[in-house]
């Protein structure tokens, strides 16, 4: 999937996290910053990473700021960021595909 | 105790009341400028928590002190980011108190410069300003700033450029690239850039977010109180000392100022401020022509009452070139439009 516009989802509230995502230059750009980011930063990174991979994202800019979200609900608030930038999330959420 | 977000609208008394009472109860100044506000209510409809946005900033972001560690921050500024992000803000500041921050950077905000022991201005992007520094093109050796919105670029300009250019080596000229007044940032950009193009040691650079922008200096663009243009003031050049590092500048230069009340009161600080981080500050007497003096809300003021003609004299060619063109038709009706085309 192509980012095509930036977009958000998610929230700053205790155990969910704030995923943004913009246009990129050709690579995969994560800034991350969490409250358990001592204890958990590498998984939380490792699973945005895998979210966007399942989702053929190859290029984006990619802010997240977490607030010791599991990690369902990272992949959920990537996934939607994802979506709603390529505007699938009004048709087209390819449910049983991409989203597992 | 559950919260509930609401709106607060403008013309709502009583909920702009209790926004009044909260921000003063935690001694923070109102902003004369909010584009949208909202607050976290408790059960009783007491206000515990506000939060407010203007353009691409946020604004007046206050807790009650007795609802402290409940997390209603990251409500307020959660609903305020997902507006604006909706209206295509992504890149967002705020500023706030030193002894805060935390709560900030907590949220996702990095430090782009601070006020000594009062105020610190934020950005939601870690590499913002780092970049937009690493972006701007260097020269060696020591420089010179100017500053300069251009609307339009007139003799008096060119004047202060030339001045700078024959008394330093290099000189960084930084055009404010916000669009606010009636002549558009494309239309500016090309007449200075067009009007310097002979003076080789002028490095032209945008002035991006980080200079005299609706985020750094709000009360540059919208009418405010001497207080307020200040403060305003003060952090605007806190940043500047930062993109003066970078560039290595130890001097800028600013056109006198009688008429525009900020514009001056800008100058009266730039000269108390600047000292303090080790740059000069040069105010050169303003160029005149046959006893008028030149400047930009003059030249503005003569095509509002329809008098090009008057101030031809103030126009450098390409400026003036422009404007008996029938290509600026629409930056003159812009012009007209303005009840008053000087600078407050």
């Amino acid at each position: 999937m192509e980012i095509l516009k930036p977009a958000m989802a998610g929230t700053l509230e205790s155990s969910d996290a704030q995923v943004t995502v913009e246009p990129g230059d050709g690579k995969i750009e994560l800034s991350l910053e969490s409250s358990v980011m001592n204890q958990y930063g590498k998984q939380i990174k490792a699973t945005v990473l895998e979210t966007l991979d399942r989702l053929g994202v190859k290029s984006a800019r990619v802010t997240m700021v977490d607030k010791g979200a599991l990690d369902c609900t990272i992949k959920a608030r990537v996934e939607c960021a994802v979506f709603r930038s390529c505007g699938k999330s009004e048709s087209g959420i390819p449910w049983g595909g991409d989203v597992r | 105790m559950s919260y509930s977000l609401q709106t607060i609208s403008p013309e709502d008394k009583r909920f702009n009341q209790k926004m009044d009472t909260l921000l003063q109860a935690e001694g923070i100044r109102r902003d004369g400028h909010l584009d949208y506000s909202c607050g976290l209510f408790d059960d009783d409809y007491n206000l515990v928590a506000t939060g407010s946005s203007y353009g691409n900033t946020l604004r007046c972001l206050a807790v009650s002190s007795s609802h402290r560690g409940e997390g209603l921050m990251n409500q307020v500024v959660s609903h305020l980011c997902e507006r604006l992000m909706e209206k295509g803000h992504m890149h967002i500041f705020l500023y706030t108190k030193v002894k805060n921050m935390r709560i900030f950077s907590d949220l996702g905000f990095y430090e782009i410069a601070r006020v000594e022991d009062t105020l610190v201005f934020m950005e939601n992007r870690r590499n913002g300003f780092s970049s937009f520094l690493s972006s701007l093109e260097k020269t060696d050796g020591e420089s010179a700033c100017i500053v300069m919105n251009a609307n339009p670029f007139t003799k008096g300009h060119r004047y202060l450029i030339e001045k700078a250019a024959s008394e330093n080596e290099h000189v960084h000229l930084f055009l404010l690239s916000e669009e606010a007044g009636p002549i558009p940032f494309a239309v500016r950009k090309r007449l200075v850039t067009e009007g310097i193009r002979d003076l080789k040691n002028v490095v032209f650079h945008e002035s991006g977010p980080y200079m005299i922008s609706s985020a750094t200096f709000p009360s540059y663009f919208l009418p405010d109180g001497d207080t307020a243009i200040e403060a305003h003031a003060i952090l605007d050049l806190a940043i500047f000392s930062r993109i003066a590092e970078h560039l290595n500048i130890t001097s800028r230069y600013a056109g006198s100022e009688k008429t525009s009340r900020v514009t001056g009161l800008y100058n009266t600080v730039m000269a108390r401020e600047l000292p303090k981080y080790g740059i000069k500050f040069v105010e050169v007497q303003r160029l005149k022509n046959e006893g008028e003096t030149v400047s930009a809300s003059t030249v503005r003021q003569a095509i509002h009452d329809n008098c090009l003609d008057k101030v031809l004299p103030m126009l450098p060619k390409v400026t003036a070139a422009f404007f008996k063109s029938p290509e600026s038709e629409q930056v003159r009706a812009n012009i007209c439009a303005m009840a008053d085309p000087r600078h407050y």
